[in-house]
């Protein structure tokens, strides 16, 4: 990470907190009118999507449904659900938005994301051992995990993962890792297990009983098409959250460096272990604005629309102070997403070796 | 008929688990919302059907509520709730109609001055048009005509006429069988709200005696008096229902006392004076009440929420401890707090803090 001065770092608090006061001042009647107009898209392509599956057995009405309801769950859980119970939208004194009482359409249940997203990943972002969302526990994502032969099946656990996506952050607060070790056990976890039982349930009733069952002649199509709109979501989620802090560049930190840090310091960290990627504006708005992630960890409580906005000033403080600004098309951050995983799922004798050889021939070029 | 749905037990079950919410009807207003705003479900609407004029700083709104609203007595107030700027605002208002008015035509009224520096009667007063909805509760309050019927005094200032303007029209349409005496303080002869209305009741109603006097239009200011009691028949046998400025109702309460009355015999309904100007800035600390918890402790300095509750023996959830992650937020249901971060004040009201980086400036009560 860049080495900055104790000056230069509440330097760089003063002038990222003077962007935040600026757009906190000016929160209003824009931001809560473009947050009820995505309310409103949700529930409209939540309701065309549902009402139009059962008519799935039309192979291009089953697409459009499908597509319809996926879109919705990815604009609820990541336009609307991460960004409400970030406290985003608190202050607008709406009971139906308020961070503590938000419940989302995903199988995890809004405390368990509270806990260990807003609290632990936000706060001790990319700092290995604490931030637990480095490799989600099933992936080798750099050299502080030591290599072992199954690593090198290491992309199935990610496919698995991703296309069981909801689940895996359903039962993230688990700490599955620590049970095994035996740091935990499973009996100190029984009341977080409850709970992602009844929420688990209750979503998995909603999409593969209740509306299956409830224009029975077709569950089949309605069973497949709510498969396939979770599916969507968990794809799509997954991979723009991996891209988040999981790219070339992203930084990653230790306890040591971290302890007792400074505001600045928390900024400089934030700033460093964060990627984000570039698009149009519908790519923003689908990926809950996740494309600003350096953004989003700078301010994670400010409204998400406003990212692209403070974009450029945030920018500027990065030159400032002489701090990479991670960037990149969607496509080539992911790339390095991929590499990454694939990379680290070698021995690293194996995979240091190929690194050399690639910078190797890049030089001789 | 959507009202209907939702009070199914059943059905109401259903819908909190599949939309995860605990007011599962309310999950489609987006929707039916804007088709016809009456049709939501999150709070009770209301439509803006005509607004009047009354004094220079006072107007009467005539509202609509959805016929679901749960109706009121005379001399009950309501929250409203409306949104300035993208914030939901509640307020409390004494509804100045008759409940007739609401069983024969559906309609509620309410007389609203303008409170200088206030943010929601400013508001009302310049920016609600008809044909606006404002969000409307359950009505409330025990300032109540007697049942059964017992000789009544109203000692009402400005505003404060407004309940009593609903009571006196009951009594006058049930031909309230007891003696009613109206003593209505204003500051000028412009300033009587309502002086059409009460004039007409006066007219059609025998057992009201109405006595009108202005404040300040004399060389001198003319408050109460005791003179003004003297004149009452039978004021000890009465119930005296006292309205308006803190002032008149203290002394109202002072010499009603002295002429006999107990304390059960006097209703008052208070109307909070605006927020007080802003307070120095070093006035750090307060009375904190932690209401769920039930434990009261003092303040001093800039100690922030967090730290006090602890201090107390309390255990709040808490995150990162500097005002980030909002583990900590809870509701502050009254008072005013200081926002650490940003060096912002907040208003008096009801409204959601971060524990760790809020510090009281005065009382405040939050819901821990």
């Amino acid at each position: 990470m860049k080495k900055l001065s104790e000056e230069q770092l509440n330097g760089l608090q003063q002038d990222l907190d003077a962007i935040r006061d600026e757009v906190l001042a000016d929160l209003g009647e824009r931001d809560a009118t473009y947050i009820r107009k995505i309310i409103r898209l949700h529930r409209t392509l939540e309701v065309g999507g549902r009402v139009m599956m059962p008519f799935g057995f039309i192979p291009p009405v089953f697409v459009a449904a499908t597509a319809s309801l996926g879109i919705a769950k990815i604009l609820e859980n990541m336009e609307i659900g991460h960004n409400v119970m970030h406290g985003q939208y608190d202050w607008m004194n709406d009971p139906a938005l308020n961070s503590q009482t938000y419940e989302w359409d995903t199988v995890c249940t809004s405390e368990s994301w509270r806990q260990t997203h807003n609290y632990e990943h936000h706060t001790y972002t990319n700092i290995i051992g604490k931030d637990r969302d480095y490799g989600y526990a099933v992936l080798r994502l750099g050299d502080d995990v030591k290599w072992h032969p199954g690593h090198l099946l290491q992309f199935v656990n990610y496919i698995l993962l991703t296309v069981l996506f909801q689940w895996g952050v359903g039962v993230h607060e688990l700490e599955s890792e620590k049970i095994r070790r035996g740091e935990l056990r499973w009996r100190d976890k029984l009341p977080f297990l409850k709970d992602f039982a009844r929420k688990g349930g209750r979503q998995a009733f909603k999409d593969y009983v209740f509306f299956p069952l409830l224009t029975l002649p077709v569950a089949p199509i309605v069973l497949a098409g709510n498969v396939g709109a979770n599916l969507i979501r968990n794809i799509w989620a997954s991979t723009v959250i991996f891209c988040g802090h999981f790219t070339q560049d992203a930084e990653t930190f230790t306890e040591e460096e971290c302890e007792g840090e400074s505001k600045g310091h928390w900024y400089l960290r934030q700033l460093s272990g964060s990627s984000n990627f570039t698009g149009g504006k519908w790519l923003h708005v689908l990926s809950g604005h996740l494309s600003y992630q350096v953004e989003h960890h700078v301010f994670p409580d400010l409204p998400a629309h406003r990212y692209p906005e403070i974009s450029a000033k945030v920018q500027e403080v990065c030159k400032k102070y002489d701090i990479p600004y991670n960037t990149g098309s969607f496509a080539k951050q992911y790339g390095t997403v991929l590499s990454r995983i694939a990379r680290f799922s070698l021995p690293d004798a194996v995979r240091t070796r190929l690194e050399q050889r690639g910078s190797g021939q890049l030089q001789a070029i | 008929m959507l009202a209907r749905l939702t009070q199914t037990k059943a059905l109401h079950w259903l819908g909190r688990q599949l939309l995860n919410r605990d007011d599962p009807a309310a999950w489609l207003d987006p929707l039916a919302g804007a088709i016809n705003p009456m049709w939501v479900q999150e709070y009770t609407p209301a439509r803006v059907e005509r607004i009047m004029a009354e004094t220079a700083g006072t107007k009467t709104f005539v509202l609509k509520p959805a016929s679901r609203w749960t109706g009121f007595e005379a001399g009950q107030h309501v929250n409203i709730c409306t949104e300035i700027d993208g914030i939901r605002r509640t307020r409390t208002f004494s509804l100045s109609s008759s409940p007739e008015l609401w069983h024969k035509q559906g309609l509620i009224t309410l007389t609203i001055k303008r409170l200088p520096g206030g943010l929601v009667t400013n508001w009302l007063h310049d920016s609600l048009s008809e044909g606006d909805i404002l969000g409307l509760a359950d009505a409330f309050g025990e300032f109540l005509v007697p049942q059964p019927a017992k000789p009544v005094l109203f000692i009402a200032g400005g505003s404060g006429i407004t309940p009593v303007l609903s009571q006196l029209e009951t009594m006058a349409a049930s031909h309230y069988p007891a003696p009613v005496t109206l003593l209505y303080f204003v500051r000028t002869g412009n300033d009587i709200i309502g002086r059409e209305k009460l004039e007409a009741i006066a007219a059609r109603y025998p057992g009201l005696t109405l006595n009108i006097i202005a404040t300040h239009e004399g060389k001198e200011p003319r408050f109460l008096c005791d003179a003004d009691l003297e004149a009452i028949d039978g004021l000890k046998e009465r119930e005296a229902y006292l309205c308006g400025p803190k002032g008149l109702m203290d002394l109202a309460t002072e010499l009603l006392q002295q002429r006999g009355l107990a304390e059960s015999q006097m209703h008052s309904t208070f109307f909070a004076p605006p927020a007080p100007a802003a307070l120095d800035n070093d006035q750090l600390g307060g009375e904190v009440s932690f209401t769920r918890s039930s434990v009261d402790v003092g303040s001093e300095g800039d100690a922030n929420l967090l730290e006090i509750a602890e201090a107390a023996g309390l255990k709040p959830r808490y995150g990162c401890r500097m005002g980030i992650c909002h583990q900590c937020s809870c509701r502050k249901t009254s008072g005013t707090v200081v926002n650490r971060l940003t060096g912002k004040v907040s208003g008096p009201g009801e409204e959601s803090v971060q524990l760790c980086v809020s510090v009281p400036r005065g009382p405040v009560q939050i819901d821990v």
